[in-house]
């Protein structure tokens, strides 16, 4: 991929062996997990790049080949599995998309978030045609992540990680409330769930200056589960926490693993130090794959190690 | 010849008994016109106006409002005890906005046979302290049956529970759900026969253009501004030469759009800005709203609000501020912002959020400390506006009096959501009340003081008159269901549409918590201090006075 040390890797999504890396210069597509990557705007014959800060792929892709991509001012989708393009304006001013949820329920419900820099949350419940902003109780519009509770479609469960802090909504998307985080603790870059979010109510908060945070009752109260030098950019938990209570913290010179649920941690060697973005499409078993995105816009693949 | 006064006019003392007989009289008049509107399945009253001509009758299913229709009862001294009785729940309704049948069931129920033990040679200042016991008692244990309610098939439960109206309850949990307790709700009388609502992003305050000529797009009849600088002020601006340091600064600072919000702009400011905008000496794009407020007061909080929002500083006249002493501090920041001949819209302001949160959060614990129900409304709008954002609901009616019936049950429903929501709820259908029983007993079961034990009994009776009350209006037996409920344990209850015992977390039947103590501690403590009244002094009426001359 790219050398331009401007095409900074925003975001990473893979289904089917399909991924997309979402770029400073635009969205890249692999077909082969990973190994070879194509522009995925090809289509679209644009003359400028088309700065691409993230991407989401719908949970039913297999079946109906849609995928997301949020840029400046709007909202891309593609219902060909990243062949072709239309666009959807957020309205005016133009807002940039940080970052995209999507529903896990979204063959029935076709609900679908964008975080902006400046806006807030814009949500649509029609598979992206749609957008309106929703920021009721949302007192800071400076979203940096948003999480969805893996059963969205029962409680309807969302948090938005801000500049001043974490709000979380109940009522899918339609209504922000505030999260008590310790002073100082902010601003807020990840947020993950637990995948038995229903049943534990733990979800993990990477800040920028504060490491990582725990909590175990929905977010009414946190406990500092690690405290790396620097901004944590991204947080991944194992598709079968807590049976397996993998983490996997992404900072922007180290990639951080706990096996324990975050009670310890240890780094694992990447020969990176300009590291972006993180996904792990076969979960953080050892062993598993691992590809990382740069702030050079490379795309690099790694192993989880075996111990 | 003088005509002769109506005997309830005459000045005179009035002793026990006859007192406390005629104010029982009283008491119950007023308590069975309102006892039949308690629970799910009520009665209503009509109110008939017919000494105010072309007035429609009035529907009323409200404790509160019935009481504040009667104004007089028959009857001198029995009408002081009715009107003792109504000011308590004319000021319940006021501060709460429900609970008022409740509040009466209970005080009939403690005045009652607390004229009966005095009337046996009880002390009643002895008892009059041990009710006041008894009370403090039954709050804590209300205070541990607290609870908050989330999501919108809660809250819908919680508005049926107050409303008993099926699709006002479920627009009620959606609406509440999103705006929160505070939130912004304004009530819409419309014509037809489906409930509405709407949805408005954005904070906005009463206000209006400044000048017509601002309007860009005209389709709204508004004008609109995208990354703007705001000014919040209440100044008169009349000098062109006042607004040239505030130019200056936005000329240095590369800002293309500027909202003002002043209480005037002069016909030559905006002179100076059209002509310097015509002949593209100048970018700026500014539009004009009118300061936000009719008192000196109103305009000093909007402008804070404002300020905090937009992470400005507002210029205040009373400060000794003027346009000429503008620095860039006082310019706030918004995404975007339109102004109509009703409104002035911010969306987006750029203030620090922390500051923002701060800000809420001390108006919040205002209200909280506040009793005056004029200053809570002003705190709560003020909150609720800078939650940011709000909503319409638009009731149906097809007569004026079926939309006015609407909006006042809607506008109670709405006053004891947010108090449900701020303050937690406690089992309804007179549980909570029942569940109190338990500790009084313990409480009082060693007394040796008669009074003590007297007001131990009376209380116990007393809680479950709201219960007998609500079960005999559905058309229950209520001996044999409080057996019932006794005997099922802690949390059950009588659903009466359903007729049958529930569990009635499970079953999502509340109360709000500050409803049902407010009306609780105003019975018991009006009650008890209406206890210790021997005596009544009839003065000589007002007309009467300047009659004859007399003070």
């Amino acid at each position: 991929m790219s050398e331009n040390t401007q095409d900074i890797v925003y975001a990473l999504q893979c289904a089917q062996n399909v991924c997309f890396a979402a770029r400073a210069s635009g969205l890249y597509r692999s077909t082969d997990g990973g190994r070879s990557w194509e522009f995925a705007y090809a289509s679209l014959a644009l003359t400028d790049s088309l700065p691409t800060t993230s991407v989401v792929i719908s949970p039913d892709f297999a079946t109906d080949r849609t995928v997301f991509a949020g840029v400046s001012g709007g909202v891309l989708y593609s219902l060909d599995g990243g062949d072709s393009w239309q666009i959807v304006e957020l309205g005016m001013p133009p807002s940039t998309v940080s970052t995209l949820v999507i529903s896990p329920d979204f063959g029935r419900d076709g609900v679908l978030l964008a975080g902006t820099m400046e806006d807030g949350v814009f949500r649509s419940g029609n598979r992206g045609y749609n957008w309106a902003a929703w920021n009721f109780g949302l007192l800071d519009l400076s979203i940096f992540t948003l999480a969805i509770s893996p059963d969205f479609a029962a409680d309807e469960t969302l948090f938005a990680g801000v500049e001043s802090g974490i709000f979380r909504s109940t009522n899918g998307g339609r209504a922000w409330r505030e999260i008590t985080l310790p002073v100082g603790y902010e601003p807020v870059l990840s947020l993950a769930l637990s995948p038995a979010y229903a049943q534990d109510g733990t979800l993990f908060a990477g800040t920028e200056s504060q490491g990582v945070l725990r909590s175990t009752d929905r977010g009414a109260t946190w406990t500092q589960a690690a405290t790396p030098d620097g901004p944590v950019n991204s947080l991944l938990l194992a598709p079968d926490f807590p049976t397996r209570p993998y983490i996997l913290a992404l900072l922007e010179h180290a990639l951080l693993l706990s096996q324990d649920a975050g009670q310890t941690w240890r780094e694992y060697p990447t020969g990176l130090n300009d590291m972006s973005a993180v996904l792990a499409p076969a979960g953080l078993a050892p062993g598993a794959p691992l590809i990382i995105g740069t702030t050079r816009g490379d795309v690099v693949s790694l192993v989880l190690p075996t111990q | 010849m003088t005509k002769k006064k109506p005997a309830w006019q005459k000045p005179g003392v009035v002793f026990q008994p006859r007192l406390a007989q005629a104010w029982q009289q009283g008491i119950d008049q007023i308590v069975n016109a309102i006892a039949p509107t308690l629970g799910p399945l009520p009665r209503l009253t009509l109110y008939d106006p017919s000494v105010s001509k072309g007035k429609l009758p009035e529907v009323l299913d409200s404790g509160g409002t019935i009481a504040r229709r009667i104004i007089q009862i028959k009857g001198r001294d029995r009408d002081v005890g009715a009107m003792l009785l109504r000011h308590m729940l004319w000021q319940m309704q006021e501060e709460v906005g429900d609970g008022t049948a409740t509040a009466a069931v209970l005080f009939q129920a403690v005045y009652r046979e607390g004229v009966r033990y005095l009337t046996s040679g009880g002390n009643a200042m002895r008892l009059r302290g041990y009710l006041e016991e008894g009370l403090r008692i039954i709050l804590a244990e209300l205070a541990t049956m607290r609870r908050h309610l989330e999501g919108k098939e809660s809250l819908a439960k919680l508005a049926y529970s107050i409303c008993y109206d099926e699709p006002l309850a479920k627009m009620m949990g959606e609406i509440f759900d999103i705006i929160g307790a505070y939130g912004r709700l304004e009530l819409r009388s419309a014509n037809g026969r489906e409930i509405e609502r709407e949805y408005v992003e954005g904070m906005y305050w009463d206000s209006t253009l400044l000048s017509r000529t601002m309007i860009n797009n005209p389709q709204q009849q508004r004008a609109e501004l995208e990354n703007l600088a705001v000014v919040a002020t209440d100044l008169e601006i009349e000098d062109p030469q006042d607004m040239v340091p505030l130019l200056t600064l936005c000329i240095k600072a590369d800002i293309e759009k500027l909202l003002i919000i002043a209480r005037k702009l002069a016909d030559p400011v905006l002179a100076l800005f059209a002509l310097n905008r015509e002949k593209g000496r100048l970018k700026l794009e500014m539009v004009g709203a009118k300061t936000p407020g009719t008192s000196v007061d109103d305009q000093r909080m909007a402008l804070t609000d404002i300020a905090v929002l937009t992470g400005g500083r507002p210029l205040f006249q009373a400060a000794g501020d003027t346009m000429r002493h503008i620095r860039p501090e006082h310019l706030g920041r918004a995404r975007r912002a339109w102004v109509n001949r009703h409104f002035v819209s911010i969306v987006g302001g750029r203030g620090d959020p922390r500051a923002l949160r701060q800000h809420i959060a001390a108006l919040r614990a205002l209200f909280a400390r506040s009793t005056d129900a004029r200053e809570r409304a002003t705190l709560q709008e003020r909150i609720g506006k800078l939650m940011g954002g709000s909503a319409t609901l638009y009731l149906p009616g097809m007569t004026q009096l079926e939309q006015e019936f609407n909006k006042e049950v809607a506008q109670r429903t709405v006053n004891a959501m947010r108090g449900a929501m701020r303050d937690g709820v406690v089992p309804g259908g007179g549980v909570a009340l029942l569940a109190c029983r338990e500790r009084l007993r313990a409480y009082f079961a060693d007394a040796s003081e008669p009074e003590a034990r007297a007001a131990g009994h009376m209380l116990c009776d007393a809680l479950e008159a709201p219960l007998r009350t609500l079960l005999h209006n559905a058309g229950f037996e209520p001996g044999a269901i409080l057996a019932d409920i006794q005997a099922a344990g802690p949390g059950y209850g009588f659903d009466v549409r359903a007729g049958r015992l529930v569990n009635m977390a499970e079953a999502g039947i509340f109360d709000a918590a500050t409803v049902l103590e407010t009306a609780v501690h105003s019975a018991i403590s009006t009650a008890a201090l209406a206890l210790t009244t021997d005596v009544m002094v009839h003065r000589r009426d007002a007309g009467d006075a300047m009659m004859t001359g007399k003070p």
